[in-house]
């Protein structure tokens, strides 16, 4: 195995044009270096270290947008000011990936490349609309996040890419979220399911805007547009928010057919929407 | 600096693996082990054939050190490796070939004493039948008003010590072998690996090394790595080692037996109970490691610690193609007690009674005679901790509140259980009951105290060092502890059944006075006064009448001037037990610990979700030998308990390990621990130094039970199958994956 330490953005994607598909990039590795382990210690044959790239490591932002570096851990995610003001539904999915250990770590772009669908950070960038770059040698590209998956562990990325950045629209003053993640225990847990909303309403209480997102629930990442059919133009109500959620059961099993866990996903879905969209419009306090 | 045994190493050492069995459930036809041996950098490949002695060992000894004639589990070893890397050692693991007769495999224990399931091992698949009889069940349900049955299940759990299995093993002087070993049990390990060396008890050292966690986990299945490394090593003549990781561990290693049980009981119009029935079978696993022993604490407590004239009970252990089971902190009666606790709400409930009311109705009181027909000399306590528990957590009204509709139906439901128990101290009648201490005052005055027990982080070395000096009179400065070997300190039995402090604390005083009394003798000889008058305290030897002697320090210097070292072994045997296994009657145990325990939480009827808010935890320890080093047992057994309650379960398919790291294999977290508070009482037992009795298991025991039951308090459901995971609560059954991880057969090879 050689392992790489580019400079700058352009030496690795020169490196990558030149090495892939024998050649693996890692930023945390809190993903990477645990499947490597469990293959028996196979180290891809070149491995290019992105954790170090400044032009990937900062938060920045322009009048309607943040832009996020891939090689941000979560943990400064959390704590980034720009985060916590302007995309708090971010930092609030964010703060509860795995341990502080793996959050020191892990990245964001990692949690989106990994593509597992599980990934916490990844639901709550979808309710929030997020746009990718994707550089190579050749191009840069402006994906959707909607439009990046394939299936579970597989992206459009092709060998000669990387993400660099991701891109986010601030939420509006008065736009209301909410992120709520179910695990087996209290942390260091994987999802069993996360859901994501982020609603906008008027004065008296018309929704105008909803966005709803759910992890380990579809097997492609996607946000749940009859869901949120439902919900716009419509006051806000608990009755409401349990019809919302008991479409995206229903969408939930149209995709994925009904499986061992189906019997407990199908309520617990409708239930965890439901309180999302409750936390979200101000009905309900954590 | 702790060193643990993975820290170990010398030069020219070797690294060792194992190669696993492919199948749960095979005839061995033949092992190939030509490819592996070419492999540069390979110094040894071992199969059955090379173990010069005994291969198998255990109580019924069936368990291989190597696979011989058959696999009868994924985590049995078909050969061994040792190579200049591991790397290189695992890839002749790759190398090796096996030819195998697949056999059918017997993954549920309920099936395994049917007459068509296939034979696991020769003599059948029952490894041991226990029964207690005690009146006449028949009658006692003829007389009972209600009548309850129900069935119950516990799983597989893992140990979960932080510190995986490791041994250094190397050839020592004079043709000897010593191995450095993390191992529960060090004279088991020393028998086990000299029989399988062939040699000579003496020509064998078994060195301890600091333990990381134990919790009954580190007795075969660490002998197991030991015995491994020095069969490499007597073979290659070099220092060899062998470092499980986590998955290794949790594939080789014993788990706690899982329960199917049946309880069936009568009562009276008022509660009381007339009729107990109880029919238990325990999964063994693939090899019989300590199941006759496990199982029979079970026959013995499986009527808890509540009065009733007609008993029945049976308890079998069984083999299966399951990782075997053995010991784990609570050894029988976590399983028992998480039936016994559900049934007695449940007869609470039938009857119109609280979970204390009860308890208190049925529970035992001074000279209460057990099932097994024991009549309690000691202080018998159960009313006492159950009413302090009910006390302190204000229970009762607690209780009642939450049985409101009101609350019964809210999104979040809040519950308050309640649970007691009853524990035999030590191994009771399952052998002989003996420890060994010494004690050494060296000529400057500071102490070395060693004792058999061994310490895996419960803290033996601070209790048995603090009964050390509280004998002579000195300060826990002069103190220090040192891990036994063999050629040192004499066979102690094994650390098991909370028996470290009544037991080596007791040889340790022993030791410790025997010491007293030399230093006592030789300044009464100088100073012309009685010895029987002289006190060893606060650093000094005074008179009773409170005349200062001297100080410690020079009546040590003295001692060794007048020739005679300080230097004195300690041994406490206890043999006041008897048991008949016909008649399954008998003093099981020589004295019983008390406790009870009260657990609140949150339980999210929407999603299932429970959180174990609070936990009150009270027990009769006998005496306090070091206040914190018992709290931080009740602490840890709450931790331990909670995850049995709630989360825990080691997953097999097939014979297959699904969870076999951290990742998957859920325990508690600092989050998911409740807050904790602990109560102890004290009433000293004849047997125990300065009264002590036990808290390593009792604070571990009943503490399932008691979320359970608060579960109930708060939803007005019962679950019967541990643990409550999201889906028992919310479904009331298990789910299991029948397919491979959707996400997972998507994911791309690195």
């Amino acid at each position: 195995m050689v392992f790489h330490q580019p400079g700058n953005l352009d030496e690795v994607l020169k490196l990558i044009h030149n090495l892939a598909p024998s050649c693996r990039v890692i930023a945390g590795g809190t993903d990477l270096l645990v499947s490597i382990r469990q293959k028996d210690n196979e180290w891809p044959e070149h491995l290019i270290n992105l954790a170090d790239l400044k032009e990937i490591k900062q938060i920045h932002e322009t009048e309607e947008e943040i832009i996020i570096g891939a090689a941000m851990s979560h943990d400064e995610i959390v704590n980034h000011p720009l985060i916590k003001n302007h995309i708090p539904l971010l930092a609030e999915a964010s703060r509860q990936i795995g341990s502080q250990q793996v959050r020191n770590r892990g990245t964001i772009g990692g949690n989106i490349c990994n593509a597992s669908p599980c990934a916490d950070a990844v639901t709550a960038l979808i309710a929030l609309n997020a746009d990718l770059e994707v550089c190579s040698v050749n191009e840069i590209l402006r994906v959707s996040l909607k439009d990046f998956y394939l299936k579970p562990y597989q992206t459009i990325l092709k060998p000669n890419e990387i993400l660099t950045m991701i891109r986010i629209k601030k939420l509006q003053k008065g736009t209301g979220y909410s992120f709520i993640k179910l695990g087996r225990r209290n942390a260091v847990a994987i999802s069993r399911i996360n859901v994501a909303a982020v609603i906008s309403k008027s004065k008296t209480g018309v929704i105008k805007t909803a966005a709803l997102a759910a992890g380990s629930v579809f097997p492609v990442w996607k946000r749940i547009w009859l869901a949120e059919r439902e919900l716009i133009g419509k006051t806000v109500a608990e009755s409401l928010f349990m019809e919302a959620g008991k479409i995206t059961a229903r969408e939930m099993i149209e995709k994925t057919g009904r499986r061992w866990s189906t019997p407990y996903k199908e309520p617990v879905v409708a239930t965890l929407v439901k309180r999302a969209l409750l936390q979200a419009s101000g009905l309900l306090l954590e | 600096m702790a060193r643990y045994a993975a820290d170990y190493s010398l030069p020219h050492q070797l690294y060792g693996c194992v190669k696993y069995a492919d199948y749960p459930h095979a005839e061995i036809l033949n092992i190939d082990i030509s490819e592996a041996l070419k492999i540069n950098g390979v110094e040894a490949v071992l199969t059955y054939k090379d173990v010069p002695g005994e291969n198998r060992f255990g109580l019924i000894p069936n368990i291989r050190i190597l696979a011989d004639d058959r696999t009868r589990y994924l985590g049995d070893a078909v050969a061994l490796i040792a190579a200049r890397t591991i790397e290189i050692a695992k890839q002749a693991a790759r190398h090796i070939s096996i030819k195998y007769h697949k056999l059918p495999d017997v993954i549920d224990p309920r099936e395994s004493l049917k007459e068509e399931t296939i034979k696991i091992h020769e003599e059948g698949n029952l490894v041991v039948h226990h029964k207690v009889l005690k009146g006449d069940i028949a009658r006692g349900f003829k007389q009972s008003v209600h009548v309850i049955e129900q069935d119950f299940s516990t799983p597989a759990i893992e140990h979960a010590y932080l510190e995986p299995e490791a041994a250094l093993a190397y050839p020592d002087e004079q043709d000897g072998i010593a191995v450095i070993g993390c191992l529960q049990n060090i004279y088991t390990s020393h028998k086990v690996i000299a029989a399988a060396l062939n040699l000579p008890l003496a020509k064998v050292k078994i060195i301890q090394s600091t333990m990381g966690g134990s919790f009954g986990g580190k007795d075969e299945a660490s002998t197991l790595v030991a015995a491994r490394a020095a069969l490499l090593a007597v073979k290659t003549k070099r220092p060899v080692k062998i470092v499980n990781s986590r998955e290794d561990s949790m594939i080789q290693s014993y788990k706690r037996h899982p329960y199917y049980l049946n309880y069936r009981w009568g009562c009276d119009q008022d509660g009381r109970l007339l009729a107990m029935q109880h029919d238990i079978i325990a999964d063994s696993g693939a090899y019989c490691s300590m199941t006759p022993f496990v199982t029979w604490r079970s026959v013995v407590q499986a009527a808890g610690p509540y009065r009733c004239p007609n008993v029945k009970t049976d308890v079998r252990g069984v083999y299966t193609n399951n990782n075997y089971t053995g010991a784990m902190r609570g050894f029988g009666s976590p399983q028992v007690n998480v039936a016994i606790e559900i049934m007695m709400d449940k007869i609470a409930e039938k009857t119109n009674k609280s979970p204390l009311e009860i308890r208190l109705l049925n529970g035992f009181g001074d000279g209460a005679v057990t099932a097994t027909g024991q009549k309690l000399s000691h202080d018998v306590s159960l009313k006492q901790v159950l009413t302090i528990a009910a006390e302190k957590s204000d229970f009762e009204n607690k209780w009642r509140q939450n049985r409101s509709k009101e609350n019964q139906s809210a999104p979040v439901s809040k519950g308050i259980g309640l649970s007691c128990s009853y524990r035999g101290v030590s191994l009771g009648a399952e052998g002989v009951d003996a420890a060994s201490a010494v004690v050494h005052v060296q000529p400057d005055g500071s102490i070395n105290v060693s004792s058999g027990i061994i310490d895996m982080g419960q803290g033996a070395q601070t209790a048995l060092a603090q009964i050390a000096a509280e004998v002579l009179g000195v300060s826990m400065k002069r103190m220090r502890f040192l891990e036994p070997d063999t050629t040192r300190v004499a066979d102690s039995g094994p650390t098991v059944a909370s028996r470290g402090t009544i037991m080596g604390g007791g040889a340790v005083k022993i030791a410790a006075e025997k010491v007293a009394e030399l230093i006592k003798e030789i300044l009464a000889e100088k100073h012309k006064i009685r010895k029987e008058s002289l006190l060893l305290k606060n650093e000094k030897i005074e008179t009773k009448s409170g005349k200062r002697v001297c100080t410690f320090t020079d009546a040590v210097k003295l001692c060794y001037a007048k020739g005679t070292p300080l230097f004195a072994n300690g041994v406490r045997y206890i043999a006041e037990t008897d048991w008949n296994e016909k008649t399954g009657r008998g003093n099981a145990y020589f004295t019983y610990v008390y406790g009870a325990n009260v657990a609140e939480v949150e339980v999210d009827r929407e999603t299932g979700k429970v959180n174990v808010t609070r936990f009150i935890s009270v027990h009769d320890v006998g005496k306090a030998i070091n206040k914190s080093m018992v709290e931080g047992q009740i602490y840890g057994g709450i931790a331990m308990g909670t995850g049995y309650a709630i989360m825990e379960s080691f997953i097999q398919e097939s014979g297959m390990a699904k969870t076999i790291n951290f990742d998957e294999y859920y325990i508690p977290t600092a989050l998911d621990v409740p807050q904790m508070e602990s109560f102890i009482v004290e009433n000293p037992d004849k047997h125990g130094p300065f009264g002590a009795k036990s808290i390593g298991e009792p604070a571990l025991e009943i503490v399932a039970p008691t979320i359970i039951n608060a579960i109930f308090n708060a939803t007005g459901k019962h679950i019967y199958n541990l643990p409550a995971s999201l889906e028992e609560v919310l479904l009331g059954k298990k789910l299991r994956r029948d397919v491979e991880r959707g996400s997972l057969s998507c994911k791309p090879e690195v």
